[in-house]
């Protein structure tokens, strides 16, 4: 396969598992209006037929990104046996940051946290939500937030995640050949700003929960 | 204004031959003329080297104007040195303080050996062209002007990318030594003119497949390309390139 296919793959799981994120930051900000509101959104989710399939295709983009990234690093490495004593960054028009030089760091440190996350929540106690068939998970949010060490490592992580979009949104569209003299500039502002609205999202909702979350 | 000037401590990559170890050495270039390029400062260096009967520095070089390719190292960590849009022969020595450190290195990537010094083999760049990067229609003589009608805008982007010297920097300054800019350059200044139409799918095919033959790595989409090339080529050429395969494949050509 040759790396223009690679990439074309690669960009393509990583728009969708951007999509993915911003209905999951969408769907955590609904804890704000009360565990109604939350734990019926999250029924409807739960108890429509598509949730399997839709689990699954999750799951197989997110290995295939994974699994392409891998071993075009490797590749990639070979590329260059003997290093520089001394590289440092172009600047200028180069988009090279911290978080595009450490995306295989970023993202292997996502496969960690991910197994974690959902055995938290999804595979966590399933509380009856009063006398209903509805889960509790707006309780299971707010017991699995009570440790400020849960909160901050959970902070931590999603500042990877952050880092992951900073790069990874506008590269994705870069991959699948989509760019302009207008495009580019504009989605490499939208990958920054997701970046950080997605990330901080995601500790805003876990500090609150945290603070407030057992009041209501 | 003028000429001042200056001394600095080069650290420079020397090698003696292809495939045999090389290390840094330590060279002091004393009373060097600012309006020295950075190539007439390795000059004046070789001159002393030659005086003392050691090696000379190899390097590369043809042109020293900037239009030919031919010259390039990587320099305090810079393909082609801190000045944006220019090769490492337009780099002057007036960037440069008295008494300042300058690492100097060849391009590194596998499929760019050095063969010695700062000299690298750069004919897997020839290979990525013979396999594709020409028109084969024969078109007779030279054509009345604006008998095959061109807007202006297409010309001029198609020039733009008409603009690669070959140089390699783009290879030099990639983390992953991919040569994407390279062949991006070439498939689009063809892809964009009537006379590249009737080999533009194959020629994608044939020169991508070339390019991964030659070991060369993937793109990351961080530009470090771009920012180095001595013409300004932006990444845009790249994408340019992965829409040409994809329609390529879309054909059946792949
Ligand atoms: S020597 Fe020709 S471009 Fe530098």
């Amino acid at each position: 396969m040759s790396s223009i296919t690679t990439k074309l793959i690669i960009g393509a799981t990583g728009v969708l598992l951007f999509a993915y994120l911003i209905l999951h930051v969408i769907g955590n900000a609904l804890i704000f209006f009360g565990p109604d509101l939350f734990n019926s959104y999250a029924h409807m989710l739960l108890s429509n037929p598509l949730v399997v399939p839709i689990e699954i295709g999750l799951v197989v983009v997110f290995l295939i990104h994974l699994v392409k990234a891998i071993t075009m690093t490797f590749q990639n490495q070979a590329a260059r046996p003997a290093k520089y004593a001394k590289k440092v960054a172009a600047g200028g028009t180069s988009q090279k940051s911290l978080a595009s030089s450490t995306m295989i760091l970023s993202g292997l440190a996502l496969l960690i946290f991910i197994p974690i996350h959902v055995k938290m929540f999804k595979y966590g106690p399933e509380y009856p939500y009063g006398a209903s068939d509805v889960r509790d998970l707006y309780r299971l949010e707010v017991e699995n937030f009570t440790s400020p060490l849960v909160v901050g490592l959970y902070a931590m992580v999603m500042v990877v995640v952050g880092m992951h979009l900073w790069h990874g949104v506008a590269s994705s569209f870069q991959s699948l050949g989509i760019s302009g003299p207008r495009f580019t500039p504009l989605i490499r502002k939208v990958g920054k700003v997701s970046a950080i609205g997605i990330a901080g999202g995601f500790i805003v909702i876990a500090v609150w929960v945290f603070l407030f979350g057992a009041r209501s | 204004m003028p000429a001042k000037t200056i001394t600095v401590n080069l650290k420079v990559w020397r090698q003696p031959a292809k495939d045999q170890p090389g290390r840094m050495v330590d060279y002091v270039a004393k009373d060097i003329s600012t309006d020295m390029s950075f190539l007439e400062m390795l000059d004046v260096v070789n001159e002393d080297l030659i005086r003392k009967g050691e090696d000379a520095i190899a390097f590369d070089s043809d042109c020293r104007e900037g239009i030919c390719g031919a010259c390039g190292c990587v320099i305090n960590g810079i393909p082609h040195g801190p000045d944006a849009g220019a090769t490492t022969c337009q780099l002057h020595m007036r960037r440069f303080t008295d008494g300042q450190t300058i690492t100097v290195e060849p391009w590194r990537a596998k499929s760019f050996p050095v063969l010695k010094d700062l000299t690298v083999d750069r004919s897997a760049f020839d290979r990525i062209i013979a396999s594709g990067g020409y028109i084969s229609a024969g078109i007779g003589g030279a054509q009345d002007a604006n008998s095959i009608l061109i807007p202006r805008s297409i010309a001029e982007e198609a020039m733009d990318s008409a603009a690669c010297i070959g140089c390699g920097a783009c290879v030099a300054a990639c983390k992953n030594a991919a040569a994407h800019l390279f062949t991006g350059a070439k498939i689009t200044h063809l892809a964009l003119l009537p006379q590249g139409a009737p080999e533009r799918a194959l020629r994608v095919v044939r020169m991508v497949g070339q390019m991964e033959a030659e070991g060369f790595g993937a793109c990351s989409n961080e530009g470090e390309c771009e920012a180095v090339c001595p013409k300004l080529i932006p990444i845009s050429n790249i994408a340019k390139l992965v829409r040409e395969y994809t329609r390529a494949w879309w054909r059946g050509t792949t």
